[in-house]
C-alpha cells in the first residue's frame, strides 16, 4: 500500500533520512524503530507532506504522492498523530473530533451546505462511535486542554480516525504511558487492523512495538539497517549495535 | 544625478534613526517573540522629557538635554515592561500586543495633554556647519546625528556580544526554558531588554528633535511603521538587518521624495516592503530558522 | 435624545468594524488591515450614492463587495506571513490605502457646485440621509439593521463546523492541515468575509457622518477594529458588542464629565482590561459559567 523509493530529506547539511527503501502491505501494522535522531519523525513527516522530498519518490496505492499538500493526502486516505500532542485545546472533544469530518466519505453523504454550515445533527452517530471507541463519550463536552494525559492521547487517536483513513501514521503513541495503558493502546490498536486500517507505528517503546507489529524496520542515521520480523529484528546484531553502540562505546 | 545622489545620501544619515528604532523593535522580537507597539511612542516620550531639563535650566548644555532623553527612555522602557510583559500570561499573545497598543495611545495622549498639543522646539546641533566633500554637502546635524548614532549601535552591539548580560540575552533569544535552567533569570534579562532599548530609543527621540528641530506628538504614529517597516525588512529578530534596512529606508526614501514629494513618498516605502515581503519575507538578515 | 440616537448609531457602525476583525482574528490572523476594508466600503459606496445617483443600499453592496475583493486579494499573500509579521504587513496596507486617499481626486460638477473626494479635504457632502428626509432614529435603526444581521450570521457561523475549523486553524493550524482542513480556503474565506463586514460598516459609516477623509481611517481605527473583539474576548460575538458599548460608551461619558481627558482613559482602559482579563471579557471559561447559570444547555 505504502512505498517509498530511495527518499531522502535533507536539512542543509543534516541528512535526516538518507536513500530509504519500504514498504508497506495492506492490513499490515509496520512498526518503525531506531535510536533518537533516527529519522522516524522526519519519515512520518515526510509521508505526510509536512515537508517536500529532497530527492525520491512515494507510492500510495501505487500513485506518486509528488507534492501533494497535507491536507489532500488525507482526502487520498493517509492520516497521522502527533508525537506531542496537537489537539485543539479551545475547542472541545466533540467539537475536535467535528472538524475532523473530512473524508470522502463524508463529502459523499453530505453536500457543501451541510458540511460547513450544518449544524451538529447531521454527525451525531459517527461522532458517538468514535467517542465509543476511544472511551471519551462522558467528556464530549469538555475542552481538550482540561482532558488528562491519558485522554488527550486517545482524543488524538480518535480525530486522526474520523477521517476514515486507509493508512494510519502513529508518531511515538505510547510516549508516557504506563503499562496498562500500552496494553489499551495495544487492544485498540489490533481492534483497528480489523477494521482495515493499515498501520505504521513509530515508536521507543519496545513494548507495544514487540506485542503489536507484523514486521518492522530499524532506522540508524536515516538509514535503514535491519528489517524483519519482530523476532528476527530483536536478534540482529546490527540493531543492537546501533542501540547500544559499538565498540568505541 | 547629483540631487539624487545628495538626496541619498542625506537620507542615509537620517536612516541610522530608522535603524535604531528598528534595533528596538527587532530586539524585543528576537527576545520575546513580541512586538512593542509603544515603542516608537516611548521614544519620543523620552525626548519630551529630555526637553524637561530646559525648562528647569534655560541654557543647558545639549549634552544634558540628550542625557536626560536617554535615561528617560529607559524609565519608560521599564514601564512598559511593567504594564505590558511582566504580569501577562505568556500563552495570551493578543493581550499582550493589545497592551502594548493601549500605552502607544496612552503615552501619546499625555504628551499632547502636557504640551497642550503644541509642537516644542528641540535644540539642534552643529545645525549651522556645513561640509563638503567634492560635489556633494553633508549637514552638519545629519552628521552629528549620524555619529551618535553609530556610537549607540557599537555600545549596543559590544553589550550583546561582550558582556555576560549580553550573551543572557541571546541564551534566552534561543532557548528560553534552557536559559532558565541554566539560572538566567528570564524575567530580568526581559526587564533589561526594554531599558536598554528603552535607552536607544529615547537617545533616537532626542536625535529626530535635533534634525528636525521640533518634536510634536503627531511623529509617533508615522515613526512606529517606519520603524515596524524597517524592522520586518532587516529580518525581525536581527540587528545588523535592522541596522542595514535603516539607512536602507531613510536613503529611498529621501530618494522618493526627490522625485514624488512627500505626500506619495511613504506610498513607496510601503511598496519597498510589499517588495521584500513577496521576494524576502525572512528579510535580509533571516534569523534562525522558526521553531514551528 | 438624539444624543443617543448619535451615539447608537456610533456603536452600530464600530460594532461591523469589530465584527469584521473578530472572523479574521479566530483563523489565528492579526490584522490591522481592516480599516482599509472599511475605507474602502466608504468611499465607493459614497461615490457612488453622490456622484452616481445610486440608492444607499445597492451602494452598500457594492462597497460590500469591493471590500470583500480587496480582502480577498490580501488574504492570499498573507498566508505567505507569519505571526506577528502579519500584523506588521497588513499594517502597512492600511497606511498604503489611507494614503491612496490622501492622494484621491474625483470630482463632478453636481447642480452648479464641485462633490466627490477631494484628496486631503476629504469626502464632503454626502447627504444621502438628509436629502432623503431620514430621521436620526431611522438612520440609527437602519445601521443596526445590518449590525444584528451580521451578528446573527457571525453566531451561526460559529455554531456551525465552519466556526469550529476557523478556531481549529487559529489554535494549530499544522493539525488542522493534518486532519484535513484546506488552511488556504479557510483564512482567505474568513479574511473576505471580514472585509465584506467592514465595507458594509464603511458605507454607513461615511452616510451618517455625511465627510470622510483618509484620517478617519487611521492607524487608530485599525487598531480599535482588532481592540474590540480581543477585549470583548473571542469566544462569543457579544463579546465584541459589549467591548465596543463598554469603550465607546465609557469614552463618551468620560467626555462629559472629565472634558479632554477621554483619549488618556482609552490607552490606559486597554491596558488594565488586558492585565485584568487577558482573555477578554467574554473568555470560555466565563461563558461557560452563564451557560451553567442558564441550566446547562450546550454552548
Amino acid at each position: 500500500m505504502l512505498e517509498l523509493k530511495q527518499v531522502s530529506r535533507h536539512f542543509g547539511g543534516v541528512r535526516a533520512v538518507d536513500g530509504l527503501d519500504l514498504g508497506v502491505k495492506e492490513g499490515e501494522i509496520f512498526g518503525l524503530i531506531g535510536p533518537n535522531g533516527s529519522g522516524k519523525s522526519t519519515t512520518v513527516n515526510l509521508i505526510a507532506g509536512i515537508f517536500p522530498l529532497t530527492s525520491g519518490t512515494i507510492l500510495f496505492d501505487g500513485a506518486d504522492l509528488g507534492a501533494l499538500p497535507t491536507h489532500r493526502r488525507l482526502q487520498a486516505g493517509i492520516a497521522r498523530t502527533f508525537q506531542s500532542i496537537r489537539l485543539f485545546g479551545q475547542l472541545t472533544v466533540w467539537q475536535n473530533l467535528w472538524v475532523a469530518q473530512n473524508s470522502p466519505a463524508d463529502r459523499a453523504k453530505r453536500g457543501f451546505y451541510a458540511r460547513w454550515l450544518g449544524g451538529q445533527s447531521g454527525v451525531r452517530a459517527e461522532i458517538a462511535q468514535l467517542l465509543e471507541f476511544s472511551g471519551l463519550a462522558h467528556k464530549q463536552e469538555e475542552l481538550a486542554a482540561n482532558l488528562a494525559f491519558g485522554e488527550q492521547r486517545r482524543l488524538e487517536l480518535a480525530r486522526a480516525l474520523a477521517a476514515r483513513p486507509k493508512l494510519l501514521l502513529l508518531d511515538e503513541p505510547a510516549a508516557g504511558m504506563n503499562s496498562e495503558e500500552i496494553a489499551q493502546l495495544r487492544e485498540r490498536i489490533l481492534s483497528l487492523r480489523q477494521r482495515g486500517v493499515t498501520i505504521l507505528l513509530v515508536e521507543h517503546v519496545m513494548e507495544l512495538v514487540m506485542g503489536v507489529t507484523d514486521r518492522i524496520a530499524v532506522l540508524n542515521f536515516g538509514q535503514k539497517i535491519a528489517e524483519g520480523t519482530p523476532a528476527e529484528v530483536q536478534a540482529s546484531p546490527m540493531v543492537r549495535k546501533a542501540y547500544l553502540g559499538g565498540e568505541a562505546a | 544625478m547629483l540631487d539624487f545622489l545628495q538626496a541619498v545620501l542625506d537620507g542615509v544619515l537620517f536612516g541610522a534613526i530608522y535603524a535604531l528604532i528598528g534595533i528596538g523593535f527587532t530586539l524585543v522580537f528576537g527576545v520575546m517573540h513580541k512586538i512593542n507597539m509603544a515603542y516608537a511612542a516611548a521614544s519620543i516620550g523620552g525626548a519630551y522629557c529630555g526637553l524637561l531639563v530646559l525648562q528647569v535650566m534655560a541654557d543647558a548644555p545639549v549634552w544634558l538635554v540628550f542625557l536626560c532623553a536617554f535615561a528617560s527612555g529607559g524609565l519608560l522602557g521599564y514601564l512598559v515592561y511593567l504594564t505590558c510583559f511582566h504580569f501577562i500570561p505568556l500563552s495570551s499573545p493578543l493581550a499582550t500586543l493589545m497592551s502594548t497598543v493601549g500605552m502607544l495611545l496612552l503615552i501619546d495622549e499625555i504628551i499632547v495633554h502636557s504640551t497642550d498639543g503644541r509642537p516644542q522646539n528641540h535644540p539642534a546641533v552643529f545645525d549651522e556647519v556645513m561640509l563638503r566633500a567634492g560635489e556633494f554637502s553633508m549637514r552638519g546635524d545629519l552628521l552629528f546625528v549620524f555619529a551618535v548614532a553609530v556610537l549607540c549601535m557599537i555600545a549596543l552591539l559590544l553589550l550583546l556580544y561582550r558582556t555576560r548580560l549580553g550573551l543572557a540575552t541571546r541564551a534566552v533569544s534561543q532557548q528560553p526554558v534552557a536559559a532558565q535552567l541554566c539560572g538566567i533569570r528570564v524575567a530580568r534579562v526581559n526587564a533589561l531588554t526594554f531599558v536598554v532599548t528603552g535607552l536607544l530609543g529615547g537617545g533616537a527621540g532626542a536625535l529626530i528633535g535635533a534634525s528636525v528641530g521640533t518634536l510634536s506628538p503627531l511623529l509617533t504614529l508615522p515613526l512606529t511603521v517606519k520603524g515596524l517597516i524597517v524592522t520586518v525588512i532587516g529580518g525581525l529578530g536581527s540587528v545588523p538587518g535592522a541596522i542595514v534596512a535603516g539607512l536602507l529606508v531613510g536613503g529611498f526614501e529621501n530618494a522618493f521624495q526627490l522625485f514624488r514629494g512627500v505626500t506619495e513618498r511613504d506610498l513607496y516605502v510601503m511598496l519597498l516592503l510589499f517588495v521584500f515581503l513577496v521576494f524576502r519575507p525572512g528579510g535580509l538578515f533571516a534569523a534562525r530558522g522558526g521553531r514551528d | 435624545m438624539d444624543f443617543y440616537y448619535g451615539l447608537a448609531q456610533l456603536v452600530g457602525v464600530h460594532t461591523l468594524l469589530g465584527l469584521s476583525a473578530y472572523i479574521v482574528l479566530l483563523t489565528g490572523q492579526v490584522s490591522l488591515a481592516q480599516a482599509a476594508f472599511f475605507a474602502i466600503g466608504a468611499y465607493v459606496s459614497a461615490m457612488l450614492t453622490v456622484l452616481a445617483g445610486w440608492h444607499l443600499v445597492p451602494a452598500i453592496g457594492v462597497g460590500a463587495l469591493l471590500g470583500a475583493a480587496t480582502a480577498c486579494g490580501v488574504g492570499f499573500p498573507a498566508l505567505r506571513v507569519k505571526g506577528l509579521m502579519l500584523v506588521i504587513a497588513t499594517l502597512a496596507f492600511g497606511e498604503g490605502v489611507r494614503i491612496f486617499f490622501f492622494n484621491f481626486d474625483y470630482q463632478i460638477a453636481k447642480g452648479g457646485i464641485k462633490v466627490g473626494p477631494l484628496g486631503g479635504e476629504g469626502f464632503r457632502q454626502i447627504r444621502f440621509f438628509p436629502e432623503n428626509g431620514w430621521s436620526t432614529a431611522e438612520v440609527m435603526l437602519f445601521i443596526w439593521m445590518f449590525a444584528l444581521l451580521v451578528m446573527l450570521m457571525l453566531w451561526w457561523i460559529d455554531r456551525s463546523r465552519y466556526g469550529a475549523v476557523l478556531r481549529a486553524v487559529g489554535e494549530d493550524d499544522m493539525a488542522a492541515q493534518s486532519v484535513g482542513v484546506n488552511l488556504t480556503a479557510v483564512k482567505v474565506s474568513a479574511m473576505t468575509i471580514g472585509g465584506a463586514i467592514a465595507g458594509i460598516g464603511g458605507g454607513l459609516y461615511a452616510h451618517y457622518t455625511t465627510h470622510i477623509e483618509h484620517s478617519s481611517f487611521n492607524v487608530l481605527v485599525a487598531t480599535f477594529a482588532i481592540a474590540y473583539p480581543i477585549v470583548g474576548g473571542l469566544s462569543n460575538v457579544l463579546g465584541t458588542l459589549l467591548a465596543v458599548i463598554f469603550v465607546q460608551g465609557f469614552l463618551v461619558e468620560g467626555l462629559r464629565d472629565l472634558g479632554d481627558w477621554r483619549n488618556l482613559l482609552f490607552g490606559a482602559l486597554i491596558v488594565l482590561a488586558m492585565n485584568l482579563r487577558p482573555r477578554g471579557f467574554l473568555d470560555a471559561a466565563t461563558l461557560a459559567g452563564i451557560a451553567r447559570l442558564f441550566g446547562g444547555r450546550r454552548a
